[in-house]
């Protein structure tokens, strides 16, 4: 039981961060590498906030949401929008999020310094609760409960508003919806800035879970997102919430039964069957290629 | 110069090394593919070579580091090709998460393993220095320039641009892409094995995703068309940090921005890396473009081509090819009309074998149509073909376009380019007229440089059917070739057309243009909603009242808006 609840937590961390780099896959069929530099900045300037500045985590994240969007849009508008239109945008995108990504951790070296960093032992309630048995912490309810709701609102309002079906439209076909009068740029903008928020929010909560943050942080979890995306499927929003907890889960119990050393083959072995069994991963619909 | 080497010594190693690394990428970029197992390959290369070398030269002659490299090498390859086996199905970004699971895979599975001295890593003997690492990196690189003018070299560049056209041009792509697969991984192994007997030591977590992430970088960087692409990219990133400290500019987070910044600003505005700063030749002028006099005849007029009886073809509960029977003989010219929707195009690839019918049995070129037949089977035994979307390999010129076509009636020239034999170049040479004698066919010789993508839409076309040709084919599929010309331009394709079968091609030609249906072709075949409601000479067809209502409508301007 308390293995599940672990899982569940670590999971909908994972889901948070994964959901961020599907939603840009999603409707821009581009990885953005540079998401976990954005996990890692926010995770360290969040902890900023809350030791220099005295800030509460409550007034922390929000601002932390904003600050990951203005880095989403910063993302998109050097790494991205210039190769708009190349041939070889694909490759050319992996590899300019890359070179802006290890410029922010360069940038958050300078800041702050190589070493680890904690929130101060105060920032948050240390309650602990009994739950069937299992102990649970208000902090990591806190954790589920804020990714689920972040994860819940982002559903519906790509089902529901304007700015959603926009970016429905140009998933599915971005030419189409600027005949439309669809203005794709700013589609393609607001999609990376929320990506980026929930990548931001996803680091301090990490940085609360684990209680520590190192610039490097963000390496071994984008490998777990990757993982995370493809299980649920590419560009899928329920896939990456599923697919988060179902990564979550199977590390915690292989952990339990097999041995830490083993934990990141679960991941991978799990991302490698997928991949092999049904590509488009649980959720994800093929794509048919056109003769 | 000798203190500058001694000085930067295990700089100018490590450049060598980095590119040899660099180029177990450019083996799969140059064929379209993007994989990122090639680290966690180079450690298991390295780890097994330690159980193999042996302390003492073996037989006391073959060096202890040449056993390391065959050795390294082949668990390389055959790494590879296990990897490969499951993915090739793969593309894109899945291929490229598929072996980056496989490189993570890897590293944990020797992590748990003792005789690789797990986390601790292992103690390798120093047997690499400059000359060592140089010779391996002169050697990849000697490859991939001799690969570069091959038909493999061209094959790999026409499956990166288009995989369909390439395997409508011949090109059996599962096998290619493997190859390609495969050569990486032997590269991969050869950098494993160097780089552990370098430094001395070896851990697997040194072989993780920022390895794999580097190594691509230097490809992408360095460029990924050009052969010496990887050797510049190797050349940047291992001089920059060096370059750095010379100036002066040492402070932990300067380094690894200016680094950032400066790899932002290449991939932002060197589109194609730095291999693109260096200007290349593009073979475009040929004295005497002969066609090559050895080319096996083609069937004598009358032989039987394709026949079909009762193919059909059913996507979800739609019929789009209902009990089509259909002959065609050598020498024919025969029309295929209809109106949007009538299964024209699903007709074609069924005969050209990219799509296997539902049901029903046809011969095309002497081999059976079914769901086992691959389509580069049917083009190579001589069904060339064009595309109602034009399909051709835009960043490569029209001369290697249609160079691509002749893979079918040229042999491999890799193995002889590599030891320099003459009849390499002869039968390159002999591939060139081929493809010039196509491109003059259809009035394109004076661009044969051009990149395809820049040609205007009818040239475009015409290249479609120079490539076509140059495969040197039995049955020729147009299907709709005049799409977007003018009067002026259809006239003279009819005329072309014409020629062709006076040469012994036969010809199967989708057409909207219905005046010129009529001009062009021997025998004319009308579909509508999947069925041949008739068939016949074109004066036939013309009169045809079941045709006149299904086709031509009440209007009889209709070819005009076609």
């Amino acid at each position: 039981m308390q293995q599940l609840l672990n899982g569940i937590f670590l999971g909908s961390i994972y889901a948070l961060f994964a959901i961020g780099f599907t939603l840009v896959f999603g409707v821009l069929d581009r990885l953005n590498l540079a998401h976990s530099a954005v996990f890692s900045t926010s995770a360290f300037v969040g902890i900023e906030l809350v030791t220099r500045a005295g800030l509460s985590i409550w007034v922390t994240l929000p601002i932390i949401f904003v600050f990951g969007g203005v880095l989403g849009l910063v993302i998109e508008r050097v790494a991205f929008r210039p190769l708009k239109g190349r041939h070889d945008a694909h490759f050319a995108g992996l590899i300019s999020s890359i070179a802006l990504g290890a410029m922010f951790l360069a940038l958050l070296q300078a800041g702050f310094g190589p070493d680890t960093r904690r929130f101060p032992p105060d920032a948050f309630p240390q309650q602990r609760i009994e739950f069937a048995g299992s102990t649970v912490s208000l902090l990591q309810l806190v954790i589920v409960a804020v990714a689920f709701a972040l994860m819940v609102g982002l559903t519906l309002m790509v089902s529901r508003s304007r700015l959603g079906r926009g970016m429905r439209a140009v998933a599915e076909n971005p030419h189409a919806a600027r005949v439309l009068g669809i203005d794709v740029d700013r589609i393609t903008a607001l999609t990376f800035a929320l990506s980026s928020a929930l990548g931001g929010v996803a680091g301090v909560l990490f940085a609360l879970n684990v209680n520590s943050a190192q610039i490097s942080m963000g390496t071994s979890i984008e490998l777990k997102g990757l993982a995370v995306i493809i299980v649920g499927g590419l560009g899928s929003l329920p896939g990456a919430m599923l697919g988060g907890l179902i990564v979550g889960l199977a590390e915690v119990f292989a952990v339990t039964y097999v041995g830490s050393s083993w934990r990141d083959v679960i991941a991978f072995g799990l991302l490698f069957s997928i991949l092999l069994l049904r590509p488009q991963g649980i959720f994800g619909a093929r794509k048919v290629r056109e003769i | 110069m000798l203190e500058f080497v001694d000085a930067y010594a295990s700089t100018i190693t490590f450049m060598a090394l980095t590119g040899v690394f660099a180029y177990s990428f450019y083996a799969v970029l140059v064929a379209g593919q993007l994989s990122l197992a090639q680290a966690g390959i180079a450690s298991a290369a390295a780890f097994t070579s330690s159980l193999a070398v042996p302390a003492e030269p073996l037989f006391g002659v073959v060096p202890r580091l040449v056993v390391g490299i065959a050795v390294g090498m082949s668990v390389g390859a055959f790494l590879a090709f296990l990897l490969g086996l499951p993915v090739m199905r793969l593309r894109g970004v899945f291929l490229a998460i598929a072996t980056l699971a496989f490189g993570e895979v890897v590293r944990i599975l020797l992590i748990n393993q003792s005789w690789t001295g797990g986390a601790q890593g292992l103690s390798f003997p120093k047997l690499v220095g400059i000359p060592q690492a140089w010779l391996a990196l002169a050697a990849v690189a000697y490859w991939f320039w001799r690969l570069g003018g091959s038909r493999l070299g061209r094959a790999f560049a026409a499956i990166r641009e288009d995989e369909l056209a390439a395997r409508a041009m011949g090109i059996d792509v599962s096998r290619h892409r493997m190859t390609a697969f495969v050569t990486s991984g032997a590269v991969a192994g050869l950098y494993g094995v160097m780089l552990a007997y370098f430094v001395r030591f070896a851990e697997p977590n040194a072989f993780g995703f920022s390895a794999a992430v580097d190594g691509l970088v230097t490809a992408v960087v360095g460029g990924t068309t050009l052969f010496i692409g990887p050797l510049l990219g190797s050349t940047f990133l291992t001089w920059l940090p060096e370059l750095q400290r010379a100036i002066g500019v040492e402070a932990g987070w300067i380094r690894p921005f200016v680094s950032g910044l400066l790899l932002l600003l290449v991939i932002l505005f060197l589109p194609g890396g730095l291999a693109a700063l260096i200007p290349h030749r593009r073979r475009g002028t040929m004295t005497h473009p002969d066609a090559p006099p050895d080319l096996p005849p083609l069937p004598a007029p009358g032989t039987p081509i394709a026949s079909l009886r009762a193919i059909r073809k059913d996507y979800g509960g739609v019929h789009a090819v209902r009990d089509v029977d259909l002959d065609i003989a050598a020498g024919e010219i025969v029309g295929l009309i209809g109106p949007n929707g009538a299964g024209k195009t699903t007709l074609v690839n069924i005969v050209s074998g990219l799509v296997p019918p539902s049901g029903g049995e046809g011969t095309v070129v002497g081999i059976a149509l079914g769901s086992g037949v691959p389509a580069h089977s049917i083009a190579l035994a001589g069904v060339s073909r064009t595309f109602q979307q034009i399909k051709l390999f835009n960043r490569l010129s029209a001369l290697d376009n249609v160079l691509v076509g002749a893979h079918r009636v040229s042999r491999p020239t890799l193995l002889r380019r590599l030891v320099l034999l003459p009849s390499a170049r002869r039968d390159e040479k002999r591939a060139l007229g081929q493809a010039f004698a196509q491109l003059t066919r259809v009035g394109l010789a004076d661009r044969a440089r051009l990149p395809a993508g820049d040609l205007s839409y009818g040239d475009q076309r015409r290249l479609e059917i120079a490539r076509a040709l140059a495969a040197h084919p039995t049955l020729l599929i147009l299907d709709e070739p005049a799409a977007g010309m003018n009067h002026v331009e259809a006239q003279r394709l009819s005329v072309l057309i014409r020629a062709l079968a006076e040469d012994g091609v036969t010809v199967l030609l989708i057409e909207h243009n219905v005046r010129m249906v009529l001009e062009t072709c021997t025998r004319v075949v009308v579909l509508d909603f999947g069925e041949v409601i008739a068939a016949g000479d074109p004066a036939t067809i013309a009169r045809d009242p079941r045709v006149v209502e299904a086709y031509l409508g009440a209007e009889d301007d209709q070819e005009e808006t076609a």
